[in-house]
């Protein structure tokens, strides 16, 4: 179980988002972008020209940074990084993977339901064996 | 079990806001031409964002287990809604204004005066986020889309389902960890 969390508590934090093109966009106009005074922005619009390095480095930036509060990632892009997507235990930021439009979102992929899942079926063998 | 299905009825609301906001979006791409719905068109110039989250951390049963509450901001609204609501507020405390030509009584002037600042902030929050939206439009040109103005309300419904999908995620994950224990 990882330590407290640094929370920022009453203050106001930021979106994420780790997506493609459009999805950016959409959420952009919904006014969510920002970038800070050396230019780092808080979104990566992922295309095929974009490496897997690069995605990890903006999830692993993203979920260190105290003014970010939820990341968005595509369930597709999040698949990239799945070892580190599931490995993430932290309550903030919180991560949720959704769909693209390209790729439809599938429950059994995603990191938090896995967990569940994992947890119902530990739960069950362990109330089998008493 | 029941916020299993809870979130993943969240998610399935979330998918069909965010296909209409792709539709409207690749419409409003037809319409206005490829060139100018682009993510080379977005401003890399230092800027606050104007939809924000407020955080507030709930202890689970332990203190070891935050369990974080989300909450939206939009168009830094609340911002702007804090700063009328003491205006309104306001209204109900101080002594009673003397409204040229209204025959009232002083409580029924009272409430005439709060409900007159309550309208009028209420029309000021519509129009700040009104302003909000244009500018956020403006990044694409003076004369946009009606398509890419529902596509900007539909990414504004999927923001408050995601809000919502992270609460759900923290309550979950909260039950969970207790149940572990």
């Amino acid at each position: 179980m990882a330590g407290r969390a640094n929370i920022p508590t009453n203050s106001s934090a930021l979106i994420a988002i780790i997506a493609d093109e459009d999805t950016v966009t959409g959420f952009l106009l919904a006014g969510v972008g920002n970038v800070d005074l050396r230019k780092k922005t808080n979104y990566l619009i992922v295309d095929n020209k974009t490496t897997v390095k690069q995605i990890e480095d903006a999830f692993k930036e993203f979920t260190s940074r105290e003014d970010i509060a939820i990341v968005l990632i595509s369930q597709y892009v999040a698949n990239m990084i799945r070892f580190l997507v599931d490995g993430y235990n932290k309550p903030v930021p919180a991560i949720l993977e959704i769909p693209s439009k390209d790729h439809p979102y599938d429950p059994a992929h995603d990191s938090v339901l896995s967990r569940v899942k994992y947890l119902f079926s530990a739960e069950s063998v362990a109330s089998d064996r008493r | 079990m029941d916020s299993v299905d809870g979130y993943l009825l969240l998610m399935n609301s979330l998918s069909s806001a965010l296909r209409q906001g792709w539709l409207d979006l690749a419409s409003a791409r037809h319409s206005m031409g490829p060139s100018r719905v682009l993510s080379t068109l977005f401003d890399h110039k230092e800027q606050s964002a104007a939809t924000k989250l407020q955080v507030v951390d709930h202890d689970g049963l332990k203190p070891s287990e935050p369990k974080p509450h989300f909450a939206l901001s939009k168009w830094s609204l609340q911002e702007e809604c804090h700063s009328t609501y003491d205006v309104s507020e306001r209204a109900f405390t101080e002594p009673k204004m003397r409204h040229r030509g209204s025959v009232t009584t002083p409580e029924n002037g009272n409430h005439e005066s709060a409900n007159t600042t309550a309208s009028s902030t209420g029309a000021d929050a519509s129009n700040h986020v009104q302003r909000a939206r244009s500018k956020a439009l403006s990044v694409f040109g003076g004369l946009v889309s009606p398509k890419l103005r529902t596509a900007q309300l539909s990414f504004e419904t999927a923001l408050d389902l995601i809000v919502e999908l992270a609460n759900s995620r923290s309550n979950m994950l909260a039950s969970f960890s207790q149940l572990k224990e």
